[in-house]
């Protein structure tokens, strides 16, 4: 008590209003800040092709309109100017379809991977210091670096452009995010409940699936959450590795950057799309994000 | 009679034997969730997915790399296999590329400016955020989606932004005139910048909520010491505050370094490496090389180049982080 009346008596109310005016000030400034793109990129989504480039620009559009969404879906359409120029592409809904199926999988493939292999390193320290090294240096490389060789390795055994192989790859270099958060969730289980068990009689595996998997099961799921994020983001190897057929969102939001113009409207539609899932599930995971990005080095 | 108790005689053996590898059979089979329990069987077991799975991904492309370094290969030459041996004159191709030198600087000075500056801005909004005030979840959670978007979607937000006719030009035309506006992919400097701005906004988040919660898990004694005895925010920040949250930015230095030394989505949708080669990336140039241009031999001499930078680079700045996580 008597340290803290020393502490506010060191200040001087007017000033501390002052402080505290400019506090505020600052925190909404920079709220602000990170809103505006966001903001901007919603608004171009609902403005037709007149208000893409006016100047000065508009915060709020003038004649708001769906068209951005909708042409997305139906290119066909006759829906004004918009949909005329989108016709030369092809609807999103296929690679939409493509991230659906690409991206569960390659989730599931590489937290179940990892999980079991975290077992091994938290519980045996199998492969001393060095196997875990060696699966975070895969994802500190340049992706684009390992997708010169792989794609002669990819040519060779006809992966390009299929589902398998895209799903493969995505498992593979999440593999690290995976090992390292399981590991921590793993080492954060005490020895002693598994090993109660085990004089009990009961086989490793069945300790490793009706102990411990049961104790951590929120802890995967948030690692399961993250990867999805990871992969549903992922550009360049989905740019490499898929031409027509396999195509990802992000892949097919920079198709409209090409040859044939720019659509902003319908771009920004799907960039708003594209982005709301993975937002939504960094909230639900917002606790574990440092723990992830951190490969579980810090933990929270 | 030899031949016929022989006769007599085999089937019976026979009929043995077959009985004694069913018994083996039924044993094994009986062993086998032992055998499976056994410890050395049961770790290996676990881990053997992972393996499987990266032998898969990197050994042969690992193979392949380095056989594409030394020969001369496009894939316009036909097969990959008849492909003549160049010995190392991919590697002094590399040398002696002026572009390489130029991407690689490009890279390096855009992964430090970036960074620095989200280590800085992280840090002040996380002093920032560390005290109380209405409305503060809401605000940290509003903070945080940024990184959780996917990086084409910021490149292209950030390329509307800095448009011609864009909002950030109308906000440099109203404080500073006409003159104030800036044909921001026009020239090389201005699209770094944009670039860069690009990258912060998408990553101070990180470093913000590495620092928001180390500071959140601070305790409060040494620092309720130090204000009786009289020292100014300044010094309690100094010598309190920031030795005790320094391994947590330590970690977030290391990962963010070497995420930023990777980037390629930013500059691809903002810029595509233009005007010409000025805003090209490692990633970039590396992308182009390969992929535009069909030189696979060359960029696989890049690709080895880089693998060994960054896996020593790494090996060197990870390894008091490993000591620490073991």
């Amino acid at each position: 008590m008597k340290r803290k009346d020393i502490a506010v008596m060191a200040r001087s109310p007017v000033i501390s209003v002052a402080l505290r005016i400019l506090h505020r000030f600052t925190v909404l400034l920079v709220v602000g800040i990170f809103i505006i793109p966001a903001v901007w990129l919603l608004s171009i989504s609902f403005k037709p092709p007149t208000e893409w480039q006016v100047f000065p620009p508009n915060l709020i559009p003038r004649s708001p309109t769906l068209d951005n969404y909708i042409v997305l879906f139906k290119p066909e359409a006759p829906k004004g100017t918009a949909a005329a120029m989108l016709r030369v592409t092809e609807p999103v809904t296929k690679s939409f379809l493509n991230s659906i199926i690409v991206v569960p999988a390659a989730t599931a493939i590489s937290v179940t991977v990892g999980f079991l292999a975290a077992y091994a390193v938290a519980r045996f320290r199998i492969g001393g210091a060095f196997m875990p090294f060696f699966v975070l240096t895969t994802r500190m490389f340049p992706p684009v670096a390992f997708a010169v060789p792989l794609l002669v390795y990819y040519r060779w055994l006809r992966l390009i452009d299929t589902p398998i192989g895209l799903i493969l790859i995505y498992a593979g270099f999440t593999l690290a995010f995976s090992l390292w958060m399981t590991k921590g969730f793993i080492e954060g289980v005490p020895r002693h409940i598994e090993e109660a068990a085990i004089l009990d009689g009961a086989s490793p595996w069945r300790v490793l699936f009706t102990i411990t998997l049961p104790i951590v099961k929120g802890g995967l799921a948030a690692t399961m959450l993250f990867v999805f994020i990871l992969n549903w983001t992922e550009f360049l190897y989905a740019l490499i590795f898929t031409s027509t057929k396999t195509i990802t969102v992000p892949v097919q939001l920079s198709h409209y950057v090409g040859a044939v113009g720019r659509f902003y409207g319908p771009q920004a539609a799907l960039g708003v799309i594209a982005s709301i899932p993975v937002v939504i599930l960094g909230y639900m995971i917002q606790r574990y994000l440092v723990t992830g990005f951190t490969f579980g080095l810090i933990r929270r | 009679m030899g031949t016929r108790g022989g006769a007599l005689k085999a089937p019976s053996s026979q009929k043995l034997r077959g009985e004694e590898i069913m018994r083996k059979l039924v044993m094994i089979f009986k062993g086998f969730p032992q055998f499976l329990s056994h410890e050395k069987v049961f770790k290996n077991l676990l881990v053997l997915p992972m393996q499987l799975l990266l032998n898969f991904l990197l050994m042969p492309p690992f193979a392949i790399v380095i056989y594409l370094a030394f020969v001369n290969w496009q894939p316009i030459f036909g097969g990959w296999t008849e492909a003549p041996f160049v010995g190392v004159s991919n590697f002094i191709r590399l040398f002696s590329e002026a572009r390489f030198y130029e991407a690689l600087g490009r890279t390096l000075v855009i992964a430090i400016v970036a960074v620095a500056l989200e280590f800085l801005l992280g840090l002040g909004l996380a002093v920032l955020f560390s005290r109380p005030f209405l409305g503060r979840r809401i605000c940290t959670s509003v903070i945080l989606y940024p990184m959780m978007l996917p990086w084409v979607v910021v490149g292209f937000t950030f390329y509307l932004l800095f448009l011609d006719h864009g909002p950030v030009n109308y906000v440099l035309s109203s404080l500073f005139g006409p003159a104030g506006m800036i044909s921001w992919f026009r020239n090389p400097v201005p699209a770094i910048t944009a670039i860069i701005i690009g990258d912060i906004w998408q990553w101070t988040p990180f470093m913000f909520l590495i620092f928001y919660s180390a500071l959140g898990a601070l305790p409060k004694d040494p620092k309720e010491a130090a204000m009786t005895l009289g020292a100014n925010a300044w010094q309690i920040f100094r010598y309190i505050t920031f030795p005790m949250i320094k391994p947590v930015a330590y970690v977030g230095l290391v990962i963010r370094a070497l995420e930023c030394f990777k980037i390629f989505d930013l500059v691809y949708i903002m810029t595509g490496g233009g005007p010409g080669v000025s805003t090209e990336t490692l990633s970039l140039y590396i992308y182009r090389v390969a992929f535009k241009y069909g030189q696979l031999s060359y960029a696989a001499a890049v690709a080895i180049i880089v693998l060994l930078g960054i896996a020593l680079v790494t090996r060197i700045a990870v390894r008091p982080l490993l000591k620490e996580a073991a």
